[in-house]
């Protein structure tokens, strides 16, 4: 491992793309622009051709068939060099995982190889306006028609969905089904005709963030994943990927471990650092920060798991978004009046970074389950608490 | 700062040993009555616990110990935690780890061999309250130059009980003539950094057990027609003690790996663990006792032998307050005001 660590660090050395001179997103979610979409998709690809995406994916479908955590020390070398991320996040992240376990072999080969190397993107379509927490109470229609699948409805949040060419859909095929047994799951194509992605604007004026109406798209029979009625057994498997729950993501789940330090910088240069209260705060969050990383190496350990194996997994994401959230707030706070200036002004520290980082952070603490509902899930699966309802 | 958790099956097979015997020999209607008894102990466990060879885990060898690491004495502490053991095993084994670290060859081979047998009491000072010091033979007090080692029966010495609020675990007021308390100096960097991870290793399994007891509780304990827990209300401040509990657990044994590989970081992620046991262990307990309701507020509900343990171990080598003040001066350098 160490030799593969070498290898990767002298080549993102030697192709690092640098600065593209203009502002780039923060993450796969903020996408907006054409030039931002090319020039992240360009740098994906480049990766996927080095061996850098995928690389634990099984080599038929196109991974690179490398032994368990190869991955997970690319993922930190590409950190470590403030790689930019990988573009296709819900492909690599949880779409691309869960047709590895569900697909059929034909879906396998069709999907794998097109997604790691960002020949296609893929965008999902779970949340709907009327069922976000509660998800399973979704009203999306598929009706099969001969040899095709109707789908009608109204979908939100979906990331990339301007740029996407596949989705991972939920819809009700089953309307006098029982609540959650009534969904399916398809892997539906989004260009084609009736479907309508339109953007939405996020509290940070950025976009990104679309809705997509569905009316009377059809797509092809063979589009659904595993078997009708499955839809929310798949759907879990999904969230569990998108939470962190579970090992598998293609890439770009490196992470910045030096969050703390940055704010440390921060309390030196509004010349703070010597405020106990400051520090005291500081001091708490790089415990924060030092208690995720060890959870994480911990989860690995079976012997240091075994009395309560499902709280580490399901801690993962709520507890990385809130620190994210509590700190940025803080980096905010010692910001003093800059905090109040935004992107572009000459007197934004960092040019606005921080208030960016804070009011992007919501983002995690609301998708893939909010906070409130992993607390939920904690308390009934990993304390035995009775369901909330 | 790197972490490299290191967990063996030879620790899983000292914590199954561990848990197996605490449980059977510590149902807490035998702690109760140790707390309620005159001494706090009974002489049978320690016996026990030297022919366990737990009184000489951190013992070298070569003085007739176990030799055993950090990881290992984790495992131990938690698991004694869980079981609020009343007896002074945590004050030996910080006078045996006192005495590996830092003392001379003499007092080494005077004392080591003795305290992993059992057949001497030694426990480690520092300040005038001292656990465990009414039936020691022998205190570890930290001086300018190593170790001072005091018999208890030197002369001017005086070991008076103190009337304390946790029962299961006892400490005298301990003054030399005119009132000099023992332990001129501050232990080492070394010493703290072992007895936190010590000390956060026995928080953590106390703030564990409160934490089964709650959901325990709460998933059976009916309140308008339904189990309390399945009230948010209720479930959410567990899930924070949940969280607070695994992440404490992680830092221990970070922090204990840190310290059988001797890395650099070892005595920050120590104090790490010690500052997050302070606030979960005292968290867990609040939350213990006021979720169990009107009955967690009764001297039957178990909720308070937990909560004054986590009162009175606060203290020991820096609470969560110091402990932050120390790692804000790693993380800035010392510019904080004096």
């Amino acid at each position: 491992m160490e030799k593969l660590r070498e290898e990767v660090r002298a080549w993102v050395a030697a192709n690092h793309p640098g600065d593209p001179g203009w502002k780039l997103p923060q993450s796969a979610l903020e996408v907006a622009e054409d030039r931002q979409f090319d020039w992240l998709r360009d740098w994906q690809r480049k990766l996927y051709d080095a061996g850098w995406v995928g690389a634990e994916w099984p080599r038929e479908y196109g991974g690179g068939g490398r032994e368990r955590g190869t991955q997970r020390v690319i993922d930190q070398e590409l950190a470590r060099a403030r790689a930019p991320f990988l573009l296709n996040l819900v492909a690599l992240s949880w779409a691309g995982p869960v047709i590895l376990r569900y697909g059929t072999e034909a879906q396998k080969r069709q999907f794998i190889r097109p997604l790691l190397r960002c020949d296609e993107i893929w965008c999902q379509g779970f949340s709907e306006p009327g069922a976000g927490s509660d998800l399973a109470s979704l009203r999306t229609t598929a009706v099969r028609t001969g040899d095709a699948w109707q789908i009608d409805g109204h979908k939100v949040w979906t990331t990339l969905g301007r740029y996407a060419d596949w989705c991972i859909l939920l819809a009700r095929t089953d309307p006098a089904g029982v609540k959650h047994a009534g969904i399916s799951y398809f892997l539906a194509p989004m260009k084609v005709p009736g479907v309508e992605v339109q953007p939405l604007v996020k509290m940070t004026g950025e976009g990104g963030f679309n809705q997509v109406i569905w009316s009377g798209a059809r797509i092809p029979a063979d589009a659904l994943l595993g078997r009708e009625g499955q839809g929310w057994e798949l759907a879990t498997a999904t969230l569990q990927f998108e939470r962190g729950a579970a090992e598998g993501s293609a890439g770009g789940s490196g992470g910045g471990a030096e969050q703390v330090e940055r704010v440390a910088a921060l309390a030196r240069a509004s010349g703070r650092d010597a405020d106990p209260v400051v520090r005291d705060r500081l001091a708490g969050f790089w415990i924060r920060e030092a208690a995720l990383r060890a959870n994480a190496q911990r989860a690995r350990i079976p012997g240091l798991v075994s009395d309560r194996p499902e709280a580490l997994p399901l801690m993962q994401k709520l507890t990385a978004s809130e620190l994210t959230q509590d700190l940025s707030d803080f980096a905010c706070e010692l910001e003093g009046d800059a905090a109040g200036l935004w992107i572009g002004d000459r007197g934004a520290i960092e040019n606005a970074e921080w208030q960016r980082t804070y009011m992007n952070s919501f983002a995690m603490t609301i998708a893939g389950g909010t906070s409130e509902i992993l607390r939920n899930i904690l308390g009934e699966r990993a304390l035995g608490l009775p369901k909330t309802r | 700062m790197n972490l490299h958790l290191r967990y063996e099956e030879e620790h899983a097979l000292l914590r199954a040993e561990a848990r197996r015997w605490l449980d059977e020999r510590f149902p807490i209607s035998r702690v109760r009555a140790l707390a309620e008894s005159e001494s706090g102990e009974d002489p049978a466990d320690w016996k026990e616990l030297a022919a366990l060879g737990w009184l000489g885990l951190v013992v070298p060898e070569k003085h007739g110990g176990a030799g055993l690491g950090a990881v290992h004495l984790a495992v131990l502490m938690e698991e004694t935690g869980r079981r609020l053991l009343p007896s002074p095993l945590l004050p030996s084994t910080l006078a045996a780890l006192a005495l590996s670290l830092e003392g001379s060859e003499a007092q080494r081979a005077r004392w080591l061999p003795a305290i992993a047998s059992g057949e001497a009491r030694v426990v480690f000072a520092n300040g005038t309250s001292v656990w465990g010091a009414e039936r020691a033979d022998a205190l570890i007090a930290p001086e300018r130059a190593g170790l001072d080692v005091i018999e208890a029966r030197a002369a001017g010495l005086r070991i008076e009980p103190e009337i304390v609020l946790d029962r299961t675990r006892r400490s005298a007021r301990v003054t030399r003539g005119g009132g000099v308390p023992l332990g001129a100096t501050a232990p080492s960097d070394r010493l703290v950094a072992w007895a936190c991870v010590a000390l956060a290793a026995e928080m953590a399994g106390g703030a564990d057990a409160l934490l089964a007891m709650t959901a325990a509780y709460a998933a059976t304990r009916e309140q308008f027609g339904k189990p309390i827990g399945s009230f948010q209300a209720v479930k959410h401040p567990l899930v924070n003690v949940l969280i607070g509990v695994e992440s404490l657990r992680s830092l221990v044994y970070a922090a204990a790996s840190a310290l059988d590989a001797e890395s650099p970081d070892a005595e920050t992620l120590a104090r790490m663990a010690k500052a997050q046991a302070c606030d979960v262990y005292v968290f867990a307990a609040s939350r213990a006792v006021q979720l169990h309701g009107g009955f967690g507020f009764t001297l039957d509900c178990d909720a308070h032998l937990y909560l004054k343990r986590a009162q009175t171990t606060r203290p020991a080598f820096g609470d969560a307050m110091q402990q932050r003040r120390w790692l804000s001066e790693r993380l800035m350098g010392t510019t904080g005001p004096r």
